[in-house]
């Protein structure tokens, strides 16, 4: 009987850096070999992670991989999170890529369906973040992993700072499974401010041409909040954040939730609440939470990721985030989905479209963006045992085995910035399910897991509906003149107020005079900076205020 | 319209179809006057900033403007992309000449518009959704029977806008499959090449990068819908931030700046040939 080898992975990844050994200086390539690298290390059809991540993209190694010779190395199966670089899908019109595992395509929404309709591309799945992540370790564990780090020492131990983001979840699925794990670094240093990555996990370092590319992605500027979503954070700090008795919360990146963060030291003082509620939070480290951190409103702050601008700002401020030794932030998104599955109370969060019945999508006619963190942080795990007050209110009174829920807030304008209504009969990711052949409609939120609908109209509490007849009739009640709104009556909306399915303003004494501009605690940049005592930074197209 | 385009150019239409340009707004009532006359200006405006050392990353046409377009990535020459428009004219002015045109609506969404155009396209009375302009501006191509009714439904569903359009050609709709057959035969002989930019195909609003796909565009352009709201969108996943119009007019350009509002964009209408230099080599530099 023929022995059967235990180690062929390891064999062949040995023989894999054996035959770059003319190129390799310890783990060191030179800039100029990255080409050579990849056609030497990758083989047609491996997986392969490029890290593509919410915020820090690796595009030194991304604009290399296109350069590969297709005749040596085609048909690859990428596993990306965010598809947000015209490169990530070139690749895939040269063949050189076949298959794409993703989480969010938004900036190359358009390319990214007409690739899949034409049969450019073939897709795995749209995965929330937490699946991807997962499968890297079940059946997508991949081959090679390209990432980026910011700085790097003769070990090749990494720092990625305030942006690790992602790298430590794709790191660690190749390193101890005979992947490769090549890194494009910003600099090359003597010490690292700390090592983020062990320098063992790592195989191959190539100097980058310019540092990866990093956007502030989640800076909202206070001067576009309007007054109508002054009033909607007055009416959810109110109706949701107080009556739930919220401790612990994650914010999408809307201008809704930011006119909230700036709402707390003005309007939510003057309701008392300050101490009550929100304390902790799970958040990209975004400028409007500056006055409600300054102000004693937050106590903590883990973050997906970091926030261009804000680091000399957070550096200043370690008792509130997640700062390493060397004063920079540290950032983990992997750690930030799951507290957002099982450690908050509550997501609050937008859409471009709700149906009918309470689903919600952003996913709309002819653009496949899928969603990032949203179906994570939006859902229900029915698994949590931890108790909070929040969670808790949501336990029904006549089932003794019954369990809490986690609060999930969809904050939507009825009608959107194009004019188009918010509220629809059908979502049209119906449509784009079958236009790219998916096994699901993609779906963010789905209804059975939305607990409150919040819109200038009023408040739904769709927790509270023990039907699917009564759940829409809430949503029309709050669906203003949309054609799903006009179905709503005063007699019905008359009941459902009467039971505390919906609140309009009135009933929860917030008063539309007095949402006004002038209750935010920050107006715009420059008191923004005011707030931090000069220490948050804005980038460079935020700045027209001075 | 004609003042500025160089003599050998007019003189090269003049040549190679017959057709003297007189330039007058009463010639302009032609079709074949005013299809060539626009083209003509707009290789006049090609070799302009050829002369400049500019070269696009990508080219869009809209309709006619294809031909420009497939000049300026290098795909047809200036005298077959005249041939082939002036066939194009002729075969148009044929096809129709009463009965038919199209109709534009603003404010309805691309799929709101098509379930209207369903309930009224019939043998007797066709009428197709036609161009994409943006995302809630849709145009109608058919019958001006079938197109009035579709009109008088959309200002029922509360569009802000349905208007007929001064085109007396159903464009951009199956109606125009004759003139495509022609431009097939003509097109069968040319020598045409790869771009050597992107060019964003009207018939589908893709990204395209060899020669068939061009080819398509301009045999089959008036059978399909301009998807020009598409073409932009891709064309910003692509990374243009800036774009430039060629004359005669800026449309295109509003309907950029109102979809990307941060896009740097140059009118040739408006700017003078060494300002756009100036312009384009700042924003190069960053």
């Amino acid at each position: 009987m023929a022995t059967r080898s235990w180690t062929q992975n390891r064999d062949a990844k040995a023989a894999k850096l054996a035959s770059i050994s003319s190129i390799l200086d310890g783990k060191f390539v030179k800039t100029e070999n990255a080409k050579n690298l990849l056609e030497s290390v990758i083989n047609p059809g491996d997986k392969v992670v490029l890290e593509g991540d919410n915020q820090k993209q690796a595009s030194f190694l991304s604009q290399t991989l296109p350069s590969v010779d297709p005749e040596k190395i085609h048909d690859l199966h990428m596993i990306m999170s965010s598809v947000s670089r015209p490169e990530h899908l070139d690749i895939f019109e040269t063949g050189i890529a076949k298959k794409l595992d993703f989480s969010f395509a938004g900036p190359q929404s358009t390319r990214i369906s007409q690739m899949i309709a034409d049969g450019t591309m073939e897709v795995g799945d749209i995965h929330t973040y937490l699946e991807l992540y997962a499968r890297l370790y079940v059946d997508l564990i991949p081959n090679v992993v390209l990432v980026a780090a910011d700085k790097v020492d003769r070990e090749g131990n990494l720092y990625t700072g305030a942006n690790t983001e992602e790298t430590p979840v794709i790191v660690e699925s190749a390193a101890f499974k005979d992947g490769i794990v090549i890194v494009q670094a910003n600099e090359i240093v003597d010490k690292v401010p700390r090592v983020d990555i062990p320098g063992d996990w790592v195989d191959i370092v190539v100097p980058a041409d310019e540092p990866y590319q990093l956007e502030p992605l989640f800076t909202r500027d206070p001067q576009n909040i309007t007054e109508l979503q002054i009033l909607m954070g007055m009416m959810a700090i109110r109706g949701i954040y107080e009556k739930h008795n919220v401790q612990t919360v994650n914010h999408g990146v809307g201008f809704n939730t930011a006119a909230i963060e700036l709402l707390l030291p003005t309007y939510g003082e003057q309701l008392g609440l300050k101490g009550k509620i929100v304390p902790n939070w799970e958040v990209n480290p975004t400028p409007t939470l500056i006055p409600a951190i300054e102000s004693g409103w937050v106590q903590t702050i883990h973050s997906f990721g970091g926030e261009v601008g804000m680091e000399n700002y957070i550096a200043h401020r370690p008792d509130i985030f997640f700062v390493g030794k060397d004063g920079t932030m540290r950032s983990n998104r992997a750690f930030g989905q799951m507290a957002g599955q099982y450690a908050l109370d509550m997501f609050v969060g937008s859409t471009l479209q709700i149906d009918k019945y309470g689903n919600s999508s952003t996913v709309t006619n002819g653009r496949l963006s899928g969603f990032g963190g949203a179906p994570n942080m939006g859902s229900n795990p029915t698994g949590r045992r931890h108790s909070t007050p929040a969670w808790q209110s949501f336990r029904p009174d006549d089932d003794p085995l019954g369990k809490g829920e986690k609060l999930v807030v969809q904050m939507v304008e009825t009608f959107g910035s194009n004019k188009k209504p918010v509220f629809v009969d059908h979502l049209d990711a119906e449509e784009v399910q079958k236009e790219a052949k998916l096994a699901n409609v993609p779906i963010m939120i789905y209804s059975e897991d939305t607990t409150h609908i919040v819109t200038e109209e009023g408040i739904a509490y769709l927790y509270k509906t023990d039907s699917m007849a009564e759940r829409q009739a809430a949503i029309e009640a709050v669906a203003g003149v949309t054609p799903v709104g006009l179905r709503s009556n005063p007699k019905q909306l008359a009941d459902l107020r009467a039971r505390g399915i919906v609140a309009l303003p009135e009933d929860l004494g917030v008063r539309r005079s007095e949402a006004k501009r002038s209750l935010l605690a920050a107006q715009n940049m420059d008191d923004l900076v005011k707030w931090s005592d000069g220490l948050y930074n804005p980038p460079a197209k935020f700045r027209s205020w001075s | 319209m004609l003042q500025n385009v160089s003599h050998d150019l007019l003189a090269k239409v003049k040549d190679l179809t017959g057709v003297e340009l007189t330039d007058d707004d009463r010639a302009y009532q032609d079709s074949i006057q005013i299809q060539l006359g626009i083209l003509v200006l707009q290789l006049f405006n090609i070799r302009q900033l050829r002369s400049i050392n500019q070269s696009p990353a990508a080219v869009a046409g809209h309709s006619l403007g294809i031909f420009a377009a497939a000049v300026a990535s290098g795909v047809i020459s200036e005298d077959e992309a005249i041939k082939t428009v002036y066939i194009r004219s002729q075969k148009m002015q044929e096809s129709y000449p009463t009965g038919y045109g199209m109709g534009a609506i603003v404010g309805l969404t691309r799929k709101g518009v098509s379930e209207l155009v369903e309930k009224i396209n019939s043998d007797v009375e066709p009428v197709f959704t036609s161009n994409q302009n943006s995302e809630l501006q849709t145009v109608i191509s058919g019958s001006i029977a079938g197109i009035k009714k579709v009109l008088a439904l959309a200002k029922k569903d509360s569009a802000q806008k349905a208007v007929l359009l001064k085109v007396p050609v159903p464009s951009h709709s199956p109606l125009m499959q004759s003139v495509a057959d022609v431009l097939e035969t003509r097109l069968a002989t040319v020598t045409l090449h790869d771009p050597k930019c992107i060019y964003l195909a009207n018939y589908n609003g893709h990204a395209i990068r060899n020669v068939q796909g061009v080819k398509y565009d301009m045999i089959n352009n008036l059978v399909h819908p301009v998807y020009w709201d598409t073409m932009m969108d891709v064309a910003q996943e692509l990374g243009i931030d800036t774009s430039l119009e060629t004359q005669p007019g800026q449309t295109f350009t509003r309907l950029v700046k109102s979809k990307f509002p941060d896009f740097r964009t140059i009118t040739m209408k408006n700017m003078k040939l060494d300002d756009i230099e100036f312009l384009l080599e700042k924003w190069k530099r960053g």
